[in-house]
């Protein structure tokens, strides 16, 4: 990128969600996750911890908000005037949203950071210089600072156990950001087989390590751009269009009884997560 | 006030306007001599030019005439290249199953030493040459796809792309930089997209595929014979990891 292509495009730099000229082809990853089938059991987040190298980090790096779980499970308790242990809540797996337009894209100083034609929000490691302001910028919280040089001198994965990492995945060192790449390393061993044959990555060849992990198949994650997926068929239904900030069955009188919805979608992130949750009296 | 400044300020401000123009057409710098990596000790000198190396009635250059090569096929050997990420060395057995009936060099020091690893029933401990950053994911498989399977170049060609003349060495030793820089000066040229005649739809896809270098989705190039170009990918997460 040269500074006279930035400033002859300047206006496409900013928003690179699809538009006429640059459509998302062949591929645009996306997932739909449904929280009326959720329970919370955290398999997703315990997967993503074996697939993708995060560190364990213990509970006093946790409570100092350094935890690196890529995959959380967001907690919500509902205001229904029970106490404690009769009150309800509602789990919300969150992770990085690989918004279209994102915002951390845009501050990180040394570009390590960018979005990839797959519709994937790309994170490099080796570039990273570990700033910290994509994860100022992120609405979401989904981007996790190692702090720490956890495979040396923290010793997460002392002898023998360094032979569990997974070697597609970089172990990140001391000062990187990292975060959920909706496990790229498996996209792109699909998408490479595909290639040799001459198609795209059908239906159902590749999942993430949360998706193959939800005992409740919560999770569905696929190329959006593909009339067969899973995914495509969620969101057509769910009415959710991934170039809106505001959905058309939303601005219907009374509402729409569908349940899709994007987490902030209002921030014009775009994201590339659609949720499904049925709207229930105690959570209004 | 601060006249003594105009000059270096006109100064840096045209040596950066003309970087900016200057980066769209430099190209990184070819290999040279520097490039070229540490000779690294095999435990047995394995020699390329031998197994690989031109045949002599085939190439009259080949000065010493008991020195001409056997002309092997690179993926003979280094088989796991054309369907997986490494390129790997081949197991023992493979060396073992031609030169046990190759009774002819069965006394030559290096072959002595290669049955010694066959009779104690160990590995022969070869050392890596090309060795690529951890966070790098470089896939020989969709190189050999792209170059040899679909359009019909020549092995030892293809191979020379990133390995040099390997079939001219004795163990192998690192010709090229194997650097970013030097992988994206090849990515950023116009490649022909044509497959060989009899693969009817081979070739990298443009259009489907095409990478983008630019905000804009590229239109269709040709090179001067006509025939339709693209460029390889450069987006960030295909070789990093």
């Amino acid at each position: 990128m040269t500074a006279t292509n930035l400033l002859e495009n300047w206006a496409s730099v900013r928003h690179f969600h699809p538009i006429d000229d640059k459509p998302h082809d062949p591929y645009k990853w996306a997932m739909a996750i449904d929280l009326d089938a959720c329970t919370g059991c955290n398999a997703c987040a315990v997967a993503c911890y074996a697939e993708n190298n995060l560190p364990v980090v213990g509970r006093e790096k946790f409570l100092h908000g350094q935890s690196m779980h890529w995959m959380r499970i967001e907690r919500y308790w509902e205001e229904d005037g029970r106490e404690f242990p009769d009150q309800g809540f509602q789990f919300l797996p969150m992770m990085c949203q690989q918004c279209e337009a994102a915002p951390c894209e845009t501050v990180c100083p040394v570009g390590a950071t960018n979005h990839t034609q797959d519709g994937l929000n790309s994170q490099i490691y080796n570039r990273c210089i570990g700033s910290r302001y994509c994860s100022a910028n992120c609405p979401f919280k989904v981007r996790y600072f190692n702090w720490y040089d956890y495979p040396t001198t923290e010793n997460v994965w002392p002898a023998e156990m360094n032979r569990q990492l997974n070697p597609d995945v970089t172990v990140r060192g001391k000062g990187v950001m990292e975060k959920c790449t909706f496990c790229v390393q498996r996209l792109r061993a699909a998408e490479v087989t595909a290639k040799g044959e001459g198609r795209i990555v059908r239906e159902g060849e590749v999942q993430t390590a949360c998706q193959q992990a939800c005992p409740a198949s919560a999770i569905s994650f696929g190329n959006l751009v593909d009339p067969e997926s899973r995914v495509h068929k969620q969101w057509l239904t769910q009415q959710v269009d991934l170039d809106k900030d505001k959905q058309d069955k939303d601005q219907k009188e009374g509402g729409s009884d569908l349940r899709g919805y994007r987490i902030l979608e209002e921030l014009r992130p775009y994201p590339s997560v659609m949720y499904l949750e049925r709207v229930r009296e105690s959570a209004v | 006030m601060y006249r003594f400044l105009r000059l270096p300020i006109l100064l840096v401000g045209l040596f950066m306007a003309v970087s900016c123009y200057a980066v769209n057409d430099s190209q990184p710098t070819l290999t040279t001599e520097d490039d070229l990596g540490p000779q690294v000790a095999q435990p047995i000198e394995f020699p390329h030019y031998r197994h690989a190396g031109n045949r002599n009635t085939v190439d009259p250059t080949n000065s010493d005439p008991t020195k001409g090569g056997m002309e092997i096929n690179c993926q003979y050997c280094h088989t796991y290249a054309r369907r997986s990420l490494t390129a790997g060395i081949p197991p023992l057995q493979k060396c073992i199953g031609c030169h046990q009936n190759i009774p002819s060099v069965r006394d030559k020091p290096r072959i002595v030493e290669l049955f010694k690893y066959w009779d104690a029933k160990k590995a022969v401990p070869w050392k890596k040459v090309h060795d690529l950053p951890d966070f790098v994911r470089f896939t020989h498989e969709r190189h050999i796809k792209r170059f040899i399977e679909q359009q019909g170049r020549p092995v030892q060609e293809v191979c020379g792309y990133c390995h040099g003349q390997v079939k001219e060495m004795v163990t192998a030793r690192r010709q090229k930089p194997i650097t970013m820089g030097w992988c994206v000066s090849c990515h950023m040229k116009e490649h022909v997209v044509a497959a060989k005649a009899d693969i009817p739809e081979g070739g990298t896809p443009i259009g489907k595929q095409a990478y983008w270098y630019t905000f804009q989705k590229p239109a269709e190039t040709k090179n001067a014979a006509g025939e339709l170009t693209a460029k390889g990918p450069n987006d960030c997460w295909l070789c990093h990891k």
